[in-house]
């Protein structure tokens, strides 16, 4: 019993969380323009998207912007989360309090305190004004995720790794990190999901040289929600999905 | 004693930290509560005197009203999440390792595509003419079809939906550190199934449910699109009313001093629920 | 000396990406899918200038952003929505448009030329029009409706639908009172503020991104629409009706304007005259579904759409329309207020 009842369990809320996204996979296939009846099978959506040049580059600009916004948000949230849960140093509380105020803003605050530094510091919007924002938007999302994970941690391991000589660097790199893992991939991937998918903070400080995905996607409503984006959704599932299953196979195969 | 060489990581760190901290929260978030205390202007958005007027504006009774309403939905929410979530995380610490990475990848996929999407997606399912009521008449098991768009509860589920890989995350992260021999250890020392819950497990876990707590109630205050799309946008959030001060009636001093305001009562609220916490002996975290 | 450490990784990271001076792009700043692909594509074959499309979702936020980023803003061309243009003009927001320079101006319909919000189009070219008019699902409302004023049918409670766009809204308001949507007297907005909160508990639902969409979903049999939504939303709901009300249709127009700042102010002017083209009018009216003010296109246009009264409305439809104009900071004020009453329902 103790084995079948968190498979079964498991098994529902992964049903129902697929549910909209298996309703948007068929409509996307679906060859009538308005959504709620079922006009016939049509690829049309699919070859309307791939004509769209603009969309495709925007679609790669925003993953690009997402793995690297995830990667530098969990390195610095990672380190933040070590400094607070194992240095000693004034401020700590407002360290923390700058956390709790970046995740309290209302996201058209953080948009417009953020452009209006970029233009106090003349910094060209693009690229990397897009990463600056995400980054920081993300970082509490990671802390908050490692210091929980940290919490929990036995405060003897990385005393013993220094009695037996270990610099600060190795301690952390050795003992410490694969230690937290779960929670950097977890914190990872939260802002992978939070950059992937945020509008209010991007529309503000983008610039024309680098559009990303959510913008297209947001501004698209206002003209009725094309089924294209049910095509582009679908596309972004099954590239996630492939994504997922060669790291399964590199991971199966480096075991080996 | 600490040697030298673990000097230079330590002060790198910090100041990475704190350099980015300071640049990029500290300094925009002066200029938000500088705006906060200026004049509106309808030319350069915001201008000199400086006064109080746009917290004197937020006594009116009906922000009081919109903050209470959307403090209630987000709390709806991670209520719902936290029950949901709670058994999901701790369900996949028991799965097999190996596979616990790839049912976490499985859970955040469907995140990638776009929570703008996603929620249109919902409301495929939750319209009067959407799959589910057709789905229940063709069952037979309603007659007319049901009113679940543009309300309240469509404005919860849709933040649930779009919410709910944010407490598993924090969960399934000190879900997996819960190490069996102590829960053997409970068992051994004649501890029930249930007595092993409150006292072992519950404790343990008690930072990850605080982590999650916060990663859905805070950012559930401001997603302002899920009540425009689902809510009919009658359901308003703390969110949209900031947005609209900020873009539509164009008030900067006003839109910053309720994000100043806000960010105060949120904050207060997880202090007082510290101190509570302390008070009835458990340990804060 | 933390903050000069940063100061400058950033400093290296930022030359490390900007790039040198491009050639001549035009850099497009309109709504989403305004503009076919297909309209790009034959601009740059014709002209060799690469076009770089950047979207936003409101007036709001475009205007926001080209206020803010001021001397940094790199765009040569934008596309706001009536009022819009007289506002960003009195700001000086805009660059004169040399007539010079801009071919096919005199296909323009003189009713959409030389309105008020721009006397004699020194900053603006008309890009696209439609208006805001009564929808109506002729398959659940039973009986004429023709005005405004049938919203406030008890027999309509719950199926209403109105836009999520407070001038919008109270433009219908005060037009049932008898007034101008474009008022800007204290007293009759408060009327029309007390008139709505008695339509409130009919309204279902606000939605201006898609505002066919809660008819076709069958959550709502009657209210406010765009005239292009209304096309959009006939293929999916034949049932659907669009009225032009007694007390007059809301129109708006969306013009072409070139920012101050543009940095390629002669490719701005080079895509304005491509479009001016009756042929290419033709092909975007035809794809966008809203109307083309471009009279020689409208010849070209396909039977169906040309005649769709919809899309294309007779002069008898016009009768009492208005265009929404810029009423000053102190009315919007006095809007916004009674609007955030309404919608959190005090």
């Amino acid at each position: 019993m103790s084995r079948w009842l968190p498979r079964t369990y498991l098994t529902l809320i992964y049903l129902l969380l697929y549910v909209p996204i298996l309703v948007l996979v068929v409509f996307s296939f679906n060859d009538s323009r308005t959504g709620y009846e079922w006009g016939g099978l049509s690829l049309r959506w699919y070859e309307a998207l791939f004509n769209n040049r603009a969309m495709v580059q925007a679609m790669w600009n925003s993953l690009w912007l997402a793995l690297s916004a995830a990667t530098v948000s969990t390195i610095i949230g990672a380190l933040t989360a070590l400094a607070l849960h194992r240095y000693r140093f004034r401020g700590k509380k407002v360290l923390n309090g700058m956390l709790f105020i970046v995740m309290m803003s209302p996201e058209i605050v953080l948009a417009i305190s953020l452009l209006a530094l970029f233009l106090l510091v003349g910094l060209q919007l693009g690229y990397v004004s897009l990463l600056l924002a995400h980054v920081t938007f993300c970082l509490p999302f990671v802390v908050i995720t490692v210091m929980a994970r940290l919490s929990g941690f036995d405060e003897r391991l990385p005393e013993a790794a220094r009695d037996l000589g270990a610099s600060d660097f190795t301690m952390t790199r050795t003992v410490l990190i694969p230690v937290i893992m779960p929670a950097l991939l977890a914190g990872w991937l939260l802002g992978f999901t939070l950059s992937l998918d945020d509008v209010v903070v991007s529309t503000f400080v983008s610039g024309p040289s680098y559009e990303i995905l959510p913008l297209r996607i947001y501004s698209m409503v206002r003209v009725g929600l094309k089924p294209e984006v049910n095509a582009l959704g679908t596309l972004l599932l099954v590239f996630s999905l492939v994504m997922l299953m060669l790291s399964q196979w590199i991971l199966l195969r480096s075991k080996r | 004693m600490r040697s030298a060489r673990q000097q230079p990581f330590r002060t790198a760190v910090l100041i990475l930290v704190w350099g980015w901290l300071l640049f990029l929260v500290f300094t925009p978030n002066l200029l938000v509560v500088g705006a906060s205390v200026m004049t509106r202007d309808p030319g350069t958005f915001i201008s000199l005197p400086l006064n109080l007027d746009a917290y004197r504006q937020l006594l009116n009774p009906l922000y009081l009203e919109v903050f209470l309403h959307s403090l209630y939905m987000a709390a709806m929410t991670t209520l719902i999440c936290l029950l949901i979530g709670y058994p999901f995380a701790w369900s996949l610490s028991k799965v097999a390792r190996q596979h616990q990475v790839l049912l976490i990848f499985l859970l955040i996929v469907p995140f990638w595509t776009n929570s703008l999407v996603r929620t249109y997606a919902l409301k495929l399912i939750l319209a009067t003419n959407g799959l589910l009521n057709s789905a229940l008449m063709s069952l037979g098991l309603i007659e007319e079809p049901l009113q679940m768009l543009y309300t309240e509860g469509a404005v919860i589920i849709g933040l649930v939906y779009l919410l709910l890989p944010f407490m598993i995350l924090p969960l399934y992260a000190v879900f997996d550190d819960l190490r069996d021999d102590l829960l053997r250890a409970s068992h051994d020392l004649g501890a029930g199934r249930f007595s092993t819950f409150i006292h072992v497990i519950v404790p343990l876990t008690l930072p990850g449910v605080l982590a999650g707590v916060m990663l859905v109630l805070l950012p559930a205050m401001g997603l302002f699109f899920v009540p425009d799309i689902l809510g009919g946008s009658r359901n308003l959030l703390v969110g949209n009313v900031i947005k609209n001060q900020f873009l539509d009636a164009r008030n900067w001093p006003f839109g910053a001093a309720a994000s100043i305001v806000l960010t105060l009562a949120m904050a207060f609220l997880m202090f007082a629920h510290r101190l509570s916490k302390r008070r009835i002996g458990e340990e804060g975290v | 000396m933390k903050k000069l450490a940063l100061a400058t990784l950033l400093a290296v990271g930022l030359t490390g990406c900007s790039g040198s001076e491009e050639p001549q792009v035009l850099n497009l700043y309109n709504w989403s899918e305004y503009m076919p692909q297909e309209v790009l594509d034959r601009f740059t074959e014709e002209t060799g200038i690469p076009v770089v499309y950047t979207t936003y979702d409101s007036n709001e936020a475009m205007y926001a952003r080209l206020k803010l980023l001021d001397e940094s803003a790199a765009y040569d061309l934008a596309v706001p929505s009536t009022y819009y243009v007289s506002k960003m003009r009195q700001e000086d927001l805009l660059m004169p448009i040399d007539r010079s320079k801009i071919e096919g101006f005199d296909n323009l319909d003189p009713e959409l030329v030389n309105l008020d919000i721009d006397p004699d189009n020194q900053y603006s070219v008309p890009y696209l029009w439609g208006t805001t008019g009564l929808a109506v699902d002729t398959a659940d409302v039973d009986g004429e409706v023709t005005a405004w004023a049938d919203l406030w049918d008890e027999r309509f409670e719950g199926r209403v639908m109105l836009t999520n766009d407070m001038r919008e809204v109270f433009h219908v308001a005060l037009r049932v009172l008898g007034y101008s949507g474009n008022s800007t007297n204290p007293d009759e907005i408060e009327a029309a503020y007390e008139k709505l909160t008695e339509l409130m508990p009919s309204v279902r639902t606000f939605n201006s991104d898609a505002p066919r969409m809660p008819y076709l979903e069958g959550e709502t049999d009657i209210g406010m629409i765009w005239n292009g939504e209304a096309v959009m939303g006939r293929d999916g709901l034949p049932t659907l009706e669009y009225v032009y009300p007694a007390e007059g249709i809301i129109a708006w127009l969306d013009s072409f304007v070139i920012p101050k700042n543009a940095k390629n102010p002669d490719a701005a002017h080079q895509f304005i005259s491509f479009v001016l083209q009756p042929e290419i009018s033709a092909l975007i009216s035809e794809d966008i579904g809203y109307a083309t003010p471009n009279l020689a296109a409208r010849d070209l246009l396909d039977e169906s759409v040309a005649n769709d009264r919809a899309s294309y409305p007779n002069a008898t439809d016009m009768i009492n329309a208005e265009f929404q104009t810029d009423i000053g900071d102190e009315a919007l004020q006095v809007y916004a207020k009674y609007w955030e009453m309404l919608k959190s329902g005090q």
